[in-house]
């Protein structure tokens, strides 16, 4: 990271300073990934040590200092929720967006997998949920389980499973990709599985987790994304009625600091960390060699592993509950509501994590006769159709069959009357 | 006679053999105007009551549409027998403009005229292939025996009748009404300009009338005048480009639209531009100018078949005169053969196996175009030496 951002990291005291460069030195020696640079100048392991912590580090490292999360997007679906018309087809949409690549960062896979999962058993169908992992986690050579996630360490569930539908993968987790996924300006070749279909009535989770820091966020090892790029985007969406409620949640070091620059109306936002603070990890897996979930994440989802679709949870809950209780995070989440127009306390959880769908039953008995008096409905709830309109279209058939006569009556009248004149021209004129 | 019946009855043979189901459908063959399929379609619209114009499927005249709507219902063992004998009925027309011609008759060579006609591949496998372009042939020979016989009004009627279906025929209008006035007598070998140009305006006005009448007639018929659109102008617009033969198809695939209205323009004019000068050059022998119109027009219209240049060649023979001065024959029979033999082929390897690509095809039709281009111009070439004689040895004939 550039110079610039050292001065919103507090170095810590000179003790503390010794004791994390033996730590980051011995474990970049220990690290798998090779990518240890041994900094020959002093300044320069005073950079490394000083820059934001939401760099590749060893999962050793990271579970003494920080944990980096990207949170996806989850756009949840809403049911019919009190205020709602009868006719509401309110769509959730869930977006999941993970953007860091290395399998050293599976535990944000792993999150943003969990949370998939979580999601889909509240009711939200694939169709409307945009995953996008950045790497392959499952699928990666260093990964001793092959085709697996498993988001504890006792490798209890394995969450990649038969069922998985990633949107974006690997190299197209970008920061364009995003940008434009929810704006909607997608080249008219991008499939309807990767575009976000939402309308003026639809409520989005977004849930981003990776490698973020003051303002910014991490994409792949070579692109930024910024809090002021988020909330154009989510002006952008405002002005062209792309969505009802947001509620946006990222897992990052200083992770807070990404919504606080939200400016467009109907915003939730909830971070896992304040400026100056990283997100930590929860577990390890000594197999794996990576941590295997987040503790934010981890929590919330924890919380949510106790509702079901018909819960009445509400976001209030959401935040009396561990996930937000600096003693299990080691960080403070922050939860933003000032452009949300409800109360959290009225805020279902189901509005946003899951998909219940409404249905009303109607007792309606038709009896449909193919004369032209066809109205003849008897019903208890329902509207009377009209019969003048199947009435006129008898009278087009008609017409039409009429018409079809006309035709090949012509026919024969035409040929004869060609016959004929041909006949005279050719016998008349010389 | 004998002779024509034992050819007339070899295309009888033919049309009833099996050979034709081979030959249905072939874009070579038959383009989207004469298409026997497009043919059945319309009729069964028509006989429905539907506006067979409406879609932008069917191109024939209406008048071929309710023709065969009610009096001539399209089976084809019937569709077989009508063609071979409207081939029949024009093969004797092209031998009798000859006896007009040649004011002889000559039994053996009116034989001989019958036999390229009826027997000539370009002409037959159309014909098997029931595409219309076998009647637009046989109307187009029936004008010109009519004029050569001085009958103007049959001829224009004929000559009306005929740019129902083919658009590009009225251009032979000019030179046949060279024709009425003049007679078809070989005047080849003296070229002496014409003195009198005052009957053709009468002609003019006499082929505008029948016309008229045929246009009213078709609009009564369908009922509206989207039909003018869909056959006159998709000759002229082309707006469907199923490949055939010609040259324009391939052309009008890759150009972009900016430039579309200017090319059609060009190859429009590539067949009008031909028609004055080639009357007035031979307006000593009209009935060679109808000729070579009739050759300019078959290289360059918009939905060439095989038959158009084979109703060219076929005509060849009966100017026995100019023969003897054809200056490279054999490379035009040689082309022609080369491009008879190319078009099925690369028409198979690009649409019946897939290995190869339309390029090949529209090699193939370049080839064609190659040896219509060159049958023309040895054509005007001999027909403005005739009068030369014979070279001397040593000497060679040079233009100015």
């Amino acid at each position: 990271m550039s110079n610039s951002r050292q001065s919103d990291v507090v170095p810590p005291p000179p003790h503390q300073r010794i004791l994390l460069v033996l730590i980051i030195v011995i474990s970049r020696m220990l690290a798998q990934d090779g990518g240890v640079q041994f900094i020959k100048t002093k300044e320069a392991v005073v950079t490394k040590i000083w820059s934001p912590p939401c760099h590749g580090y060893e999962p050793f490292v990271r579970a003494c200092s920080v944990s980096y999360y990207l949170f996806m997007l989850f756009v949840a679906w809403t049911p019919g929720g009190k205020n709602e018309s009868k006719a509401s087809s309110r769509t959730n949409q869930v977006l999941v967006i993970q953007t860091i690549g290395p399998f050293l960062y599976a535990h944000h896979v792993t999150g943003s997998i969990t949370g998939y999962r979580t999601v889909k058993r509240l009711g939200i169908p694939d169709s409307n949920i945009i995953l996008m992992l950045a790497d392959d986690v499952s699928c990666n050579a260093r990964n001793k389980f092959p085709a697996t996630v498993y988001s504890n360490n006792r490798r209890s569930l394995d969450l990649y499973g038969e069922n998985i539908e990633v949107d974006y993968r690997g190299y197209e987790v970008t920061v364009e990709n995003f940008l434009r996924l929810l704006t909607g300006r997608v080249d008219p070749s991008v499939p309807r599985s990767k575009r976000l279909l939402t309308d003026e009535r639809s409520n989005i989770f977004v849930y981003m987790t990776g490698h973020g820091g003051a303002e910014f966020l991490k994409f792949q090892d070579n692109e930024e994304i910024s809090a002021f790029d988020i909330a154009d985007a989510f002006e952008q969406m405002w002005q062209k009625k792309r969505y009802h409620e947001i509620f946006f949640m990222i897992d990052t070091c200083q992770a807070n600091t990404m919504y606080s620059k939200f400016y467009s109306p109907n915003i939730l936002a909830t971070g896992s960390s304040e400026i100056g603070e990283s997100s930590y990890s929860y577990v390890n897996d000594a197999d794996i060699g990576v941590a295997v979930i987040d503790r934010y994440t981890h929590l919330v989802l924890s919380f949510l592993e106790g509702i079901n679709k018909t819960s009445q949870a509400t976001m209030q809950e959401l935040r009396q509950f561990d996930a937000y209780d600096f003693n299990h995070m080691r960080s403070h989440a922050g939860i933003r509501t000032d452009l949300f127009a409800r109360n959290p306390s009225e805020v279902l959880l189901t509005d946003f994590f899951g998909g219940v769908t409404q249905t009303e039953v109607v007792d309606l008995t038709t009896e449909l006769s193919l004369t032209s008096d066809i109205a003849s409905v008897s019903e208890t709830n329902g509207t009377r159709m009209q019969p003048s309109s199947v009435r006129s279209f008898d009278h087009q058939w008609e017409k039409v069959e009429r018409q079809a006569h006309l035709q090949a009556w012509q026919g024969w009248v035409g040929s004869m009357a060609l016959c004929i004149m041909l006949v005279i021209g050719y016998l008349s004129f010389n | 006679m004998t002779t024509f019946a034992a050819l007339v009855f070899v295309r009888l043979l033919l049309a009833f053999s099996p050979i034709p189901d081979f030959l249905a459908d072939n874009h070579q063959l038959t383009s989207p105007l004469t298409s026997f399929t497009r043919l059945n379609e319309g009729v069964f619209l028509l006989k429905n009551g539907f506006d067979p114009y409406a879609g932008e499927l069917v191109r024939h005249s209406p008048a071929q549409l309710v023709i065969f709507s009610t009096i001539l219902p399209p089976s084809k063992p019937l569709f077989h027998l009508i063609w071979t004998l409207v081939d029949a009925l024009a093969a004797w027309s092209l031998s009798s403009v000859w006896s007009a011609r040649n004011k002889q008759r000559n039994a053996r060579r009116e034989a001989l005229i019958q036999a390229s006609y009826l027997l000539n591949p370009y002409l037959v496998a159309p014909s098997l292939a029931l595409s219309t372009s076998t009647l637009d042939n046989a109307l187009c020979i029936l004008t010109i025996y009519f004029a050569s016989k001085g009958r103007p009004g049959k001829a224009l009627l004929t000559l009306a009748l005929l740019t129902q279906s083919s658009l590009y025929s009225g251009l032979l209008l000019f030179p046949i009404s060279l024709l009425l006035r003049y007679g078809p007598e070989s005047r080849l070998a003296n070229p002496k300009a014409v003195s009198d140009w005052s009957k053709l305006l009468r002609y003019l006005a006499q082929y505008a009338a029948f016309m008229a009448a045929l246009a009213l007639w078709s609009t009564l018929v369908m009922g509206n005048l989207r039909w003018i659109k869909e056959t006159w102008g998709a000759t002229l617009t082309v707006p469907d480009l199923t490949p055939n033969v010609g040259l324009w198809w391939y052309f009008f695939t890759e150009m972009f639209d900016h430039f579309r209205n200017f090319f059609l323009m060009v190859f429009t004019a590539l067949n009008i531009i031909g028609v004055v000068p080639l009357t007035l050059k031979f307006q000593h022998d009209p009935l060679y100018a109808v000729y070579l119109v009739i050759g300019n027009v078959a290289i360059f219209k918009s939905y060439q078949t095989m038959a158009d240049p084979g109703l060219f060649l076929s005509f060849l023979s009966i100017f026995p005169e100019v023969w003897s001065y054809l200056r490279h024959p054999l490379p035009t029979v040689m082309w022609h053969l080369y491009a008879a033999t190319l078009l099925p082929l690369f028409n198979n390897l690009w649409l019946g196996q897939g290995t190869g690509n339309s390029n090949f095809f529209y090699a193939a039709t370049l080839v064609f175009g190659v040896a219509n281009g060159a049958a023309f111009l040895d054509s005007v070439w001999a027909g403005l030496t005739v009068p030369y004689g014979e070279i001397k040895q040593d000497h060679s004939l040079i233009q100015i």
